[in-house]
């Protein structure tokens, strides 16, 4: 259980907390029920306002009259508008979405089932693989659709991961990250270098193969500084 | 003069009275009573336990509790592990570690959920706590194999290594050699989130030799078959033990060696692991299977009847987490015998193995659950995935099953109506809360409208943690919850159509929280200012990792919204996609 906060605005919580014998919730009753609590929509910063039983309509259309402090909500009655928030364009690149790589409408986070369990799920409908489970592809579907691939960057603790199958050239892969990573440190464009891994286990300098061979072979990518 | 008497006893009486109480709940009340008694708790807390690491400061926490010896933090939100919550977001424990390391000479465990643990936290903690014991990592990130080796070279009485379900960073096997020889105190390892290859299996070995305690093992995918009865032999006390993979072609010797194994293992009670299940070698495990109580079957890929065979030879079986796969054979039944051979069984969990797939290709259904609470009484704790759900079934597994404290479903399709009468499920987890009167988690999914919140509120009286997607239709569904659930700790919402409105009337609940989240909803950047403003107790956080809450009007809706009580103030260490709501907070980026 939790370290009490010791918070000042008593709740029926709060009132057990502090009498063993239940002796605060028969005071709460006094005071008009446990119903007022739960149902007072009332000021939050006025202890006084939510002695008064209300229900949900009552409460928005007299907020003004019963609260002595200035109500955060004066609500007309007036049916919603529809909150259009369709517009709100998700980076491409967003390290939120690890895991749905089975389809592109797939919808981030959902069914609700951890990352490592996915990743089994992942595993286990591609080609059985015998011994070796990597770890650096994190998650890779052979029908070619998203590659999951990890991108550190010197200095920063946090690891990130892209879908290098959301890119077609170096120059979108850099312009991504650059990106990605500006939030992170500030730096220089040219202070750095990217660098990935190869299926052999060698780190090479990004841009030297063509992009399509890069994209086959890459296991994972560092972004160092340039010493040169 | 009675009344005097009470208090004339002298501290020492008091600390010893107070040695007895260990529940946190229960001494948060014994610091009520008075000045004195406060004073006198709080100089013998041993064990502290902080649900969001966010809601107190670690200086806080060592001002009040000078003589911690446990600690215990929770960092992301629960939706974290869907991928809901960014990368950075944060969650760190180095500022913990460090202060602690000055305040708690004497720390002795450390137990960590959701949290953002580096190698250079792990190196303070080795080098920091001369008496470490106890390291749990549950669903931690950000650390390496070095900094294990830190913790295995410099913990000369380590007891619990425990990393379950963590993201590690796995450079070398040998970290497991950093054991010194002289470490024999080890009781429970738990390495099975580790992804190489290379775990230094002769190390394994010798560690496993020299720690007789070793109640409790847990290995990872890399260790193959034939070498759990080497590590077995070992250790005949095992309790608790995860096989790493289950699979390997059948050799007669093989499967003997593996039987005779287990069949030493007098005290194993609990198996995990079984990673591509080969069903040969199920019945090897046929000797402790009437001793077991806890199986997770829940990665072993390969459903067959074996599988089944294998849990109708556990009579007593209490947890059982099984992961369904969708083959040729019916899974319906095969809980149905679950049902009539497991009578203890307290916790059921099915995943799906599909979870992707389009076509339902149904072989599991509401049918399988049914009959689960039909012949275990004794059910508690329910995680279930299907494809389809029917009020009927939902009524009847509540009047089945008063005792129920969790119940999470998923049905995989968002709003999926009663398959029947294609109504909403309001009725059907109408009856779950109503009927299971000490429920305290609740995650709901199918088509639902305003109405199950009304049944949650009215009668979720003891419900503390709430899960909802892709429900409700008004702002009046989120107000039921937030008026009527009394005891509501979190409450995480993602997709419903909850504004303003219903947030800003019961702002005052949210103090009696830890902690709400809201993603993908519609509450709108100005509510969310105005709860900042107006309620210093809670932090307010915006997430948006697109552009700034305030570039756009502020009637729009925000992306993700996190808000959590909180006596620290508004954190410092917030990504530059996270956004207090707090006035005295400046917005730098």
């Amino acid at each position: 259980m939790e370290l009490q906060l010791g918070l000042a605005l008593p709740t029926p919580n709060m009132v057990k907390g502090f009498d063993l014998n239940n002796h605060g919730l028969d005071q709460l009753k006094e005071m008009g029920g446990l119903e007022a609590w739960n149902k007072a929509a009332g000021c939050f910063a006025d202890k006084d306002c939510v002695k008064s039983k209300r229900s949900f309509e009552q409460a928005f259309g007299n907020f003004t009259e019963e609260c002595r402090t200035k109500p955060l909500l004066l609500w007309s009655g007036q049916p919603n508008e529809e909150e259009d928030h369709k517009d709100q364009k998700k980076a491409t690149f967003s390290t939120t979405d690890e895991n749905d790589a089975e389809e592109d409408d797939q919808v981030v986070g959902w069914p609700p089932i951890k990352t490592w369990r996915k990743k089994i799920f992942q595993q286990q409908q591609q080609q059985p693989r015998v011994g070796r489970a990597e770890n650096n592809r994190v998650a890779e579907n052979e029908n070619g659709r998203s590659i999951y691939i990890k991108v550190k960057m010197e200095g920063v603790a946090i690891t990130r991961k892209i879908d290098i199958k959301l890119y077609q050239s170096y120059q979108s892969l850099t312009n991504s990250l650059i990106t990605m990573f500006a939030k992170d440190k500030k730096c220089d464009e040219d202070d750095y270098i990217l660098t990935y891994q190869d299926k052999e286990g060698d780190w090479l300098i990004a841009g030297d193969i063509p992009w399509q061979n890069f994209v086959r072979s890459v296991q994972r990518m560092e972004i160092v500084r340039n010493w040169g | 003069m009675q009344k005097e008497m009470a208090y004339s006893f002298p501290d020492e009486v008091l600390k010893h009275v107070f040695s007895f109480i260990q529940s946190d709940k229960d001494r948060n009340a014994v610091s009520l009573v008075c000045k004195s008694w406060y004073e006198i708790e709080r100089w013998c807390r041993r064990k502290v336990f902080i649900g969001n690491c966010y809601a107190v400061s670690p200086r806080m926490v060592i001002r009040r509790f000078p003589e911690v010896r446990s600690i215990e933090l929770k960092g992301k939100p629960h939706f974290a592990d869907f991928n809901l919550v960014p990368d950075g977001w944060g969650g760190y424990v180095l500022q913990w570690i460090a202060e602690m390391a000055g305040a708690y000479p004497w720390l002795g465990e450390i137990r960590l959920k959701r949290m953002v643990v580096t190698d250079e936290s792990l190196e303070l903690i080795a080098k920091s706590f001369k008496n470490f014991k106890v390291l749990v990592l549950f669903s931690c990130e950000g650390f390496s194999t070095d900094g294990l080796a830190a913790i295995a070279a410099s913990c000369k009485n380590l007891r619990e290594l425990d990393l379950r379900e963590s993201e590690v960073d796995d450079l070398s096997g040998h970290w497991l050699a950093q054991f010194p020889e002289t470490c024999t105190s080890l009781v429970s390892l738990n390495i099975s989130c580790l992804g190489s290859d290379e775990v230094s299996f002769s190390a394994l070995e010798r560690l496993v030799d020299r720690c007789p305690n070793l109640r409790s093992l847990q290995l990872n995918r890399a260790v193959t078959l034939d070498k759990i009865a080497n590590i077995l032999r070992r250790a005949p006390q095992l309790v608790d033990f995860g096989t790493g993979n289950y699979a390997a072609e059948l050799q007669p010797d093989v499967f003997s060696n593996l039987a005779g194994a287990f069949s030493s293992c007098k005290e194993l009670k609990s198996l995990s692991g079984f990673w591509d299940v080969v069903p040969a070698y199920l019945p090897a495990l046929y000797s402790i299977c009437p001793r077991l109580t806890s199986l997770n079957l829940s990665y072993a890929t390969i459903q067959s009847p074996d599988l089944i065979k294998l849990v109708s030879h556990c009579p007593r079986l209490q947890r059982l987490l099984f992961l369904i796969q969708v083959l040729d054979y019916v899974e319906d039944s095969g809980l149905e015998e679950l049902a009539s051979s497991c009578k203890d069984l307290q916790e059921l969990r099915v995943f799906p193995s599909d979870p992707f797939g389009v076509e339902p290709n149904v072989s599991l259904t509401e049918q399988g659950l049914v009959a689960v609470s039909l012949g275990c009484p004794k059910l508690q704790s329910v995680l279930y995935f299907c494809r389809r759900m029917s009020n009927a079934a939902l009524v009847t597994i509540a009047q089945n099953c008063p005792n129920l404290t969790r119940f999470r479903l998923c049905i995989i399709e968002p709003k999926t109506p009663d398959y029947l009468t294609l109504d909403p499920l309001d009725a059907g987890f109408g009856a779950i809360v109503e009927h299971c009167k000490d429920l305290r988690r609740l995650s709901l999914s199918g088509l639902l409208t305003d109405h199950v919140f009304e049944y949650i509120g009215t009668y979720g009286k003891k419900l503390e943690m709430l899960s909802v997607a892709f429900a409700g239709d008004s702002d009046l569904g989120l107000h039921h919850v937030l008026s009527g659930c009394e005891s509501l700790r979190k409450l995480e919402i993602r997709d419903c159509p909850f504004g303003d409105k219903a947030l800003l009337a019961n702002a005052a609940k949210l103090e009696t929280m830890r902690s709400l989240w809201m993603s993908s909803c519609a509450v709108s950047f100005g509510a969310c200012k105005l709860l900042g403003q107006k309620m210093p107790k809670l932090n307010v956080e915006v997430i948006d990792e697109t552009e700034p809450p305030d570039s756009r009007p502020e009637s729009y809706p925000v992306d993700k919204l996190y808000i959590y009580k909180s006596v620290a103030g508004p954190r410092f260490d917030m990504p530059p996609f996270v956004w207090s709501m707090d006035e005295a907070v400046k917005i730098l980026h």
